[in-house]
C-alpha cells in the first residue's frame, strides 16, 4: 500500500502545484477574487451546480454538466489509455493524434454509408475505427522494427500526414457531405440515426455510450496488462526486451501488437466524439485530443486505471472551463492546467528532491547524493 | 613501468579513475612529483602529465584519427579549426612514438588494435609523462598485444612512466619493471618483474591458502618450468592474510565429494554438435569450428580465457544467436535456425552471464521474474490467465528452498542483492527441470555462500540426470565441478580432458592456444 | 513564364526564413544529443513575446525578446533533461503543450481572440539593381530575416566542420564520455546547444509575427515547429541539409498556395491536402529507404551520466 502510495504521489502533488500556479496566474493577471470564482465555476461546470440543485433547480443542473464532463472524459480516457499501452511495451506514442484522425474518419464513413440494423452499425462503426487506428499506429510499429525508426519521429510525421490528408482533403473533397436544402455544410455526410450512440439520460444530458465505453476499455486493457500472459510479455518486452527475448516471449509480435492495440484505442476516441458527439467528421477534429493523451497517460503514471482517473479530472476540469469564460477566462485554461501538471510530472525529480532536502536537513545533514532517474518513462 | 594485478574487482580499474580525476578520493591523496595534487577533472589530470588509455575506448566514431585526438585542445588559425595543423601535429607525435596510423582515417573505419593506439596517441599528444593503460590487450589478437608491448617498452625507453593494469600475469611480467598486487581494494604487495614468477603473483593475487587456484592461475598464463609448481612462493606481505572463515575449497582438498564411477550416470547424447560457426558481437567470427557433446547427468565445462568464443557458444545453443555454418542436433532437434522459444521448449535452460541483461527484469517483481521464460505453462498460468496464487506458492517455496532474502515474491528485483538475484535466477532455471542447463559464469561477483550454494545446486541437477554445459572464466571452478572439460582457444576446441585426467599445466597450455600453431 | 517563378520564388523566401531558423534550432540542440521536440514550443513563445514587444518597441528590437523567450523555454528544457537528466521527449512536449494552453489564454486574456493588433512589420530591404532583373529579382524585397536565412545555414555548417566549439559539439552528440575524459565539459556544451537552438526557434516564431504576418494568431505556428523537425531529419542533421529541405518544403507551400489562385484545375488531379502532406511523407520515405540510425547523432535522447559506460 505504502508502495502504492508513493507511485501516486508525485502525480497528484503535480497536479495540485500546476492548480496553485494557474490560481496564481489568474489572480496575477485579474484578482485573486476572480481567480477564485473562476475555479468554482469550474467545479461547478465540471460535477454538476450543486448549490443550485439544493436550492430547488431542476436535475438538468447537475446532469448536463456531468454529461458533458463524462463525454470528455471519455475522449480523454481513450487516448491516455493509447499511450499508457504503448508506454508499456516501451514506446513513446506521440502519434494519438493522427491515430484518432483516422479512426474519426473511417467511424464517419461506416456510420454514413453502411445501412445496417442499429446493433450492427454502431459495432461496426467502431470496429471500422479501431482498425483505421491501428493500421496507423501499425505503420509506426513496423518502421521501427524493421528499418529502426525511432517511434517519435515516424509518429510525429505520421500525425501531419492524417491531418494534411484527412483534413485538407478527404474531408473537403471526395468525402465531403452533400449539401441539402441549400445548406452548406463543412466535414463528411451526417452519420445515419442506427449509427449514433445511443444517450444514456435522454434529455437529461448528453452523457452517452461512450463513456462507460471508455471504462470498460480502461478495465479490460487493465486486466490484459496485469492479468495476461500476453500482457505480462508486453511487460516485460517494455521493461527488458533482452530478457524477454532470452525467455523466449516473441519481442516483436509483443511490439507490434501493443502498437496496434494503442492505435486502436486511438481509433476509437475518433469513433466516440463523431459518433456520439458530433454526428460527422467535422471540418477539422477540434482539440488535440491525442496530444492530450500523453498529458494523461504521464500524470496517470501510465497505469491503466490512473490514467482513466487522470482523464476523468481533466474531463471535469475542461468541461468546467466553458463555465470560467463567463468571468473572461477562457475555456482553454484547464489545457493550460493539465500542460503545467505534465511539465511538474516530467521535471518530478527537481522538485521531490528538494522536498527530502528539507525533510533530510533540518539541522546539517547531507543532502542526497544521487536522484534515481526516471523509470517509467522509457529512454529515447 | 609499473603494472597493477588484481583479480577481477580488486580495485584496479576505480584506483586509476581516482588518479585521472573521474572519480574523487573520500580518503587519501594523490602526489605527482612529490607534490600532493587533488584532481577536480580530468583536466587538471591532463594538466599535471597523466594520461589514460581507458578499457573501453573513449573515442568519437564517426570523427577522423587527428581530429578524436586533438579534441579539447585544438589548434587554430584566426579562431578556426586548423585541419591541416591538426593533421601535421598528429602525424609528427605517431612518428615520435613510432605508430602507424593514418591521421584522416575515420575512427570507424579502423580495426580495434590501432583504436588503441589512438588512444595512446591521444595521451602522449596531451604531453602525458605518466600513460596509464586499463587492460588494453584485453581486445587485442596476440599480434597486437605483441606490438602494444613493444610500444610500451619504447615509452619507457624514452623516459616515461607507463602504468599497466591488468590480470595477465605472463603478458605483465613480460613487461612490466615492477608490479603491484591489489586484492579486495588494497595494495596486497610489490615486487621486481624479474625477481618474481608468474607463480608467485598468481598466489598473492588470490591471497594465502588459496593455493591450488593459484596454480590453475598461474597455469592459466603459463610460463612456469615444469617441476616449479611444487615450490610454492609464500606471501611476504602480512597484510595479505585472507579473511577468516573464507576457506575456498580446493581440488585436492576435496575429493570425497565426488564419488568414483561417478561420471557412469553419464547417459543419453542430448547435444552432438559438427563444426558450428558464428560470428560475434563485433562481426568477426567467434565460434570457427567447435565439435561438442554433452550427455545426460554430466557436467561439461568449457575452460578459456575471457573471449575466445565460450559466450557465443552459450548463445548459439539458447537461440540468441544465429549459426554462420555448422550443424547438430539438440534434444531431437537440429541446432541451425534455433529460436529461444524452441530451446525453452525442447528443455534448454539458461543461467546467462550478464544476468540484468538476459535473465532477469529488475522492474518487475520477484514473482514475476520466477515466471519470465515459463509465464505460458502452470501453475504460472490457466490458461490464457495469469494464475496468481499458484505463482505465489511456487515462488515462495523457491525462496525459502534457495535462501533467498528477503523472501518476499512481491518486491520488485532490484531490491535484492546481486548474490540473491543470481540465486532467483539459478532457482526458476532449475525449477523448470532442464534436460540441458547452460551455465556461463555462475558465481561472478556472489559470496562464498551463494557459491557454494549455486555449485551444490550444479550438482544435484546433474544427479538427478539433467546435462549442464558450463561455462566459466574461473579455471578452479571448472575443474571442480566438471565430468569433461572442453577447452576453447579463439574459437576452437584445443584440447578435450575427461575427470580424473586434469592436467593442469596441459590444460593451461591448452587455453594459450599450445598445439594449434598459435601462441 | 518568369514572372510566375518570380512569385513563386519570392513567396518561398518569403516563407521559408522561420522554418529553416527553426530547423536549425532543432539541428544544433540534437547534434548536442539533445531531443528537440519542444522546438514547436518555442517557436510560439517566440512568436507571442515578438508580437507583444513589438506593440512597445522597434521591431527589430521585439525580435530579439522573441529570440529570448524562446532560449527561455528552452532553459527550462536544459535544466530539467540536462541537470536532473528527465526523460527528453516528455518534457518537450510538456513544453510545447504549456506553450500552446499558455498562449492561447494569455492572448484570450490581453487581446481577445483575433490575436494582438498589429504591429509594424519589420521593413524590406530593395535592392537595388536585382530588381529588375528578371527571376533573380525575387531576391529583392524581403526583409532581414530572409538574408540571414539565406546566410546562416552555411555559417553553421562552417562551425560545425571548422571550429573548435563545433568540432566538440559533434563529439558530445555522439560519445559524450570520450568528451568528458578529455575534461571538457558534457553540460556546459549540451546547454550552449539548447539555448542556442532556443534562441533560434524563438527567431523562428518571432519572424512569423513579425515578418510574415503583422501580428500574433491563435494558432501560430501551426505545426511549423512539427515540419522543422520533418527537415531537420530529411537534411540528416546537418545545417546546410535541414536548410535545404527547409527551402524545399517552403517552395511546396509556395507552389501549393500559387496553384490555388492560379490553377486551381490542376488541383483536381493533385489535391491540396497530399500536396501538404508531402513534406512528411518525403520524411518518412527517406527513413524507410535508409532506415535512421545512418545519420542521427549516436548519443541522442541519452542523458550523460558519469558512471555508465
Amino acid at each position: 500500500m505504502a508502495e502504492r502510495l508513493k507511485a501516486i504521489l508525485p502525480s497528484v502533488l503535480s497536479v495540485l502545484l500546476a492548480l496553485a500556479v494557474c490560481w496564481a496566474l489568474i489572480a496575477f493577471t485579474m484578482t485573486s477574487g476572480t481567480a477564485t470564482d473562476a475555479y468554482l465555476q469550474m467545479l461547478w461546470g465540471g460535477i454538476g451546480n450543486w448549490p443550485s440543485f439544493l436550492d430547488g433547480a431542476a436535475a438538468t443542473v447537475l446532469t448536463r454538466p456531468l454529461g458533458e464532463s463524462a463525454m470528455k472524459a471519455a475522449l480523454l480516457t481513450l487516448t491516455g489509455l493509447s499511450v499508457a499501452v504503448a508506454f508499456k511495451v516501451g514506446l513513446f506514442n506521440i502519434g494519438a493524434q493522427g491515430q484518432m484522425i483516422l479512426g474519426a474518419l473511417a467511424a464517419a464513413v461506416v456510420g454514413a454509408q453502411l445501412s445496417l440494423p442499429s446493433a450492427l452499425h454502431v459495432p461496426a462503426a467502431l470496429l471500422g475505427a479501431a482498425l483505421a487506428g491501428a493500421a496507423w499506429a501499425g505503420l509506426a510499429a513496423l518502421l521501427k522494427l524493421y528499418r529502426g525508426v525511432h517511434e517519435v519521429i515516424s509518429t510525429i510525421m505520421l500525425n501531419w500526414v492524417a491531418v494534411s490528408l484527412v483534413d485538407n482533403w478527404l474531408v473537403i473533397g471526395p468525402l465531403r457531405g452533400v449539401a441539402e436544402a441549400g445548406q452548406s455544410i463543412t466535414g463528411t455526410a451526417e452519420i445515419q440515426a442506427t449509427a449514433v450512440l445511443p444517450r444514456l439520460l435522454g434529455d437529461l444530458s448528453r452523457l452517452n455510450l461512450g463513456f462507460p465505453l471508455a471504462l470498460l476499455l480502461a478495465l479490460a486493457v487493465w486486466a490484459w496488462l496485469a492479468r495476461t500472459r500476453p500482457g505480462f510479455e508486453t511487460r516485460a518486452v517494455g521493461l527488458g526486451a533482452e530478457a524477454a527475448r532470452a525467455a523466449g516471449v516473441p519481442v516483436a509480435r509483443r511490439t507490434g501488437v501493443a502498437m496496434a492495440l494503442a492505435g486502436a484505442l486511438a481509433g476509437l476516441a475518433g469513433a466516440v466524439l463523431v459518433l456520439g458527439t458530433e454526428g460527422r467528421y467535422p471540418g477539422t477534429l477540434g482539440a488535440p485530443y491525442g496530444f492530450d493523451g500523453i498529458a494523461i497517460a504521464l500524470i496517470g503514471n501510465n497505469h491503466p486505471l490512473g490514467a482513466t482517473v487522470a482523464a476523468l479530472f481533466f474531463g471535469v476540469l475542461r468541461a468546467g472551463g466553458t463555465r470560467m469564460q463567463l468571468l473572461g477566462v477562457h475555456k482553454s485554461f484547464p489545457e493550460l492546467i493539465q500542460g503545467l501538471a505534465l511539465l511538474f510530472v516530467a521535471g518530478r525529480m527537481v522538485w521531490l528532491a528538494v522536498l527530502r532536502r528539507r525533510q533530510a536537513s533540518p539541522g546539517s545533514g547531507p543532502a542526497p547524493a544521487a536522484v534515481t532517474p526516471s523509470t517509467e518513462a522509457p529512454r529515447v | 613501468m609499473l603494472a597493477v594485478v588484481g583479480e577481477n574487482g580488486a580495485g584496479k580499474s576505480s584506483l586509476m579513475n581516482v588518479l585521472y580525476g573521474l572519480y574523487q578520493p573520500d580518503v587519501g591523496e594523490v602526489s605527482v612529483d612529490g607534490q600532493p595534487v587533488r584532481f577536480k577533472s580530468p583536466r587538471d589530470a591532463i594538466a599535471r602529465g597523466i594520461g589514460m588509455v581507458h578499457q573501453h575506448f573513449m573515442l568519437v566514431p564517426t570523427l577522423t584519427v587527428a581530429e578524436n585526438v586533438v579534441l579539447g585542445r585544438e589548434p587554430t588559425r584566426r579562431g578556426l579549426f586548423d585541419l591541416e595543423r591538426a593533421v601535421s601535429e598528429v602525424a609528427a607525435t605517431c612518428a615520435r612514438f613510432g605508430f602507424q596510423l593514418e591521421p584522416r582515417a575515420r575512427v570507424d573505419t579502423l580495426t580495434v588494435g590501432s583504436q588503441q593506439k589512438v588512444e595512446i596517441v591521444k595521451a602522449l599528444h596531451r604531453g602525458a609523462q605518466v600513460l596509464v593503460l586499463d587492460e588494453p590487450t584485453a581486445v587485442l589478437t596476440p599480434q597486437e598485444s605483441d606490438e602494444l608491448a613493444h610500444i610500451m617498452r619504447g615509452l619507457v625507453a624514452q623516459g616515461r612512466t607507463v602504468v599497466l593494469i591488468s590480470h595477465k600475469l605472463k603478458e605483465v611480467l613480460g613487461v612490466a619493471d615492477r608490479v603491484a598486487v591489489m586484492r579486495r581494494g588494497r595494495v596486497v604487495a610489490e615486487v621486481r618483474a624479474a625477481e618474481t614468477t608468474v607463480e608467485q603473483l598468481a598466489s598473492l593475487m588470490v591471497g594465502e591458502g588459496h593455493s591450488a587456484r593459484a596454480a590453475g592461475l598461474a597455469d592459466l598464463h603459463g610460463g612456469i618450468p615444469p617441476g616449479a609448481a611444487t615450490a610454492r612462493h609464500e606471501p611476504a606481505s602480512s597484510g595479505a592474510a585472507r579473511p577468516p572463515g573464507e576457506a575456498t575449497p580446493t581440488l585436492t582438498a576435496e575429493p570425497g565429494s565426488r564419488p568414483p564411477g561417478e561420471t557412469s550416470l553419464a547417459g543419453a547424447v542430448l547435444l552432438e554438435a559438427r563444426g558450428l560457426q558464428a560470428l560475434g558481437d563485433n562481426g568477426r567470427p567467434a565460434l570457427r569450428g567447435v565439435d561438442l557433446t554433452v550427455r545426460a547427468g554430466e557436467i561439461v565445462g568449457i575452460a578459456g580465457v575471457d573471449g575466445n568464443g565460450q559466450r557465443e557458444l552459450a548463445e548459439v545453443l539458447t537461440g540468441l544467436r544465429p549459426l554462420t555454418s555448422g550443424e547438430g542436433t539438440l534434444l531431437g532437434g537440429p541446432l541451425a535456425g534455433l529460436t529461444p522459444a524452441q530451446a525453452r521448449g525442447r528443455g534448454v535452460g539458461h543461467v546467462p552471464e550478464d544476468r540484468l541483461r538476459r535473465a532477469v527484469v529488475k522492474a518487475l517483481t520477484v514473482e514475476e521474474n520466477v515466471a519470465l521464460g515459463r509465464h505460458t505453462r502452470p501453475p504460472f498460468a490457466r490458461g490464457p490467465w495469469i494464475d496468481f496464487s499458484g505463482r505465489r506458492e511456487r515462488t515462495q517455496a523457491l525462496l525459502s528452498a534457495y535462501d533467498v532474502r528477503p523472501p518476499d515474491p512481491a518486491v520488485p528485483l532490484h531490491a535484492l542483492s546481486g548474490g540473491n538475484q543470481q540465486k532467483v535466477v539459478v532457482a526458476r532455471e532449475l525449477d523448470a527441470r532442464p534436460k540441458l542447463l547452460v551455465v556461463v559464469q555462475p558465481t561472478r561477483g556472489l559470496d562464498i555462500g551463494a557459491v557454494a550454494q549455486v555449485h551444490a545446486k550444479l550438482r544435484e541437477a546433474r544427479e538427478q540426470g539433467a546435462g549442464v554445459l558450463l561455462v566459466s572464466l574461473d579455471l578452479e571452478e571448472v575443474l571442480k565441478l566438471s565430468d569433461r572439460v572442453y577447452v576453447f582457444f579463439e574459437g576452437r576446441v584445443t584440447g578435450h580432458f575427461t575427470r580424473p585426467e586434469y592436467d593442469e599445466r596441459e590444460l593451461g597450455r591448452r587455453m594459450l592456444g599450445a598445439g594449434t600453431g598459435h601462441g | 513564364m518568369s514572372d510566375v517563378l518570380h512569385a513563386l520564388l519570392f513567396s518561398t523566401l518569403d516563407a521559408a526564413p522561420a522554418l529553416v531558423f527553426a530547423a536549425l534550432g532543432a539541428v544544433l540542440s540534437e547534434r548536442a544529443g539533445v531531443v528537440a521536440v519542444g522546438v514547436e514550443g518555442m517557436m510560439r513563445v517566440g512568436a507571442f513575446c515578438a508580437a507583444v514587444a513589438a506593440l512597445a518597441m522597434p521591431t527589430p528590437l521585439a525580435v530579439g525578446v522573441g529570440m529570448l523567450a524562446g532560449a527561455a523555454l528552452a532553459a527550462v528544457h536544459g535544466f530539467l533533461t540536462i541537470r536532473w537528466r528527465s526523460d527528453q521527449v516528455v518534457s518537450g512536449i510538456a513544453l510545447n503543450l504549456v506553450a500552446l494552453a499558455g498562449g492561447t489564454f494569455l492572448l484570450e486574456s490581453l487581446y481577445g481572440p483575433n490575436g494582438t493588433p498589429p504591429i509594424q512589420q519589420l521593413s524590406r530591404w530593395e535592392l537595388p539593381g536585382l530588381a529588375s532583373v528578371p527571376v533573380l529579382g525575387a531576391l529583392s524585397g524581403h526583409s532581414a530575416p530572409t538574408y540571414l536565412a539565406l546566410v546562416l545555414p552555411f555559417a553553421f555548417q562552417f562551425l560545425l566542420a571548422r571550429t573548435p566549439l563545433g568540432l566538440r559539439l559533434r563529439a558530445v552528440g555522439d560519445k559524450p564520455h570520450a568528451v568528458a575524459t578529455l575534461g571538457l565539459s558534457v553540460a556546459g556544451l549540451r546547454w550552449g546547444a539548447v539555448l542556442g537552438g532556443g534562441l533560434l526557434a524563438g527567431l523562428g516564431g518571432a519572424v512569423l509575427s513579425t515578418a510574415v504576418l503583422d501580428r500574433f494568431e491563435q494558432h501560430t505556428p501551426a505545426g511549423l515547429g512539427f515540419m522543422a523537425l520533418a527537415a531537420m531529419v530529411f537534411g540528416r542533421w546537418t545545417p546546410v541539409g535541414a536548410f535545404l529541405a527547409a527551402a524545399f518544403f517552403a517552395f511546396g507551400n509556395a507552389l501549393r498556395i500559387g496553384l490555388v489562385s492560379s490553377a486551381p484545375g490542376l488541383l483536381e488531379l493533385v489535391p491540396q491536402g497530399v500536396l501538404l502532406a508531402l513534406p512528411y511523407m518525403l520524411t518518412l520515405t527517406l527513413l524507410t529507404l535508409q532506415g535512421q540510425r545512418s545519420s542521427a547523432p549516436a548519443a541522442l535522447g541519452t542523458p550523460y551520466e558519469q558512471e555508465s559506460r
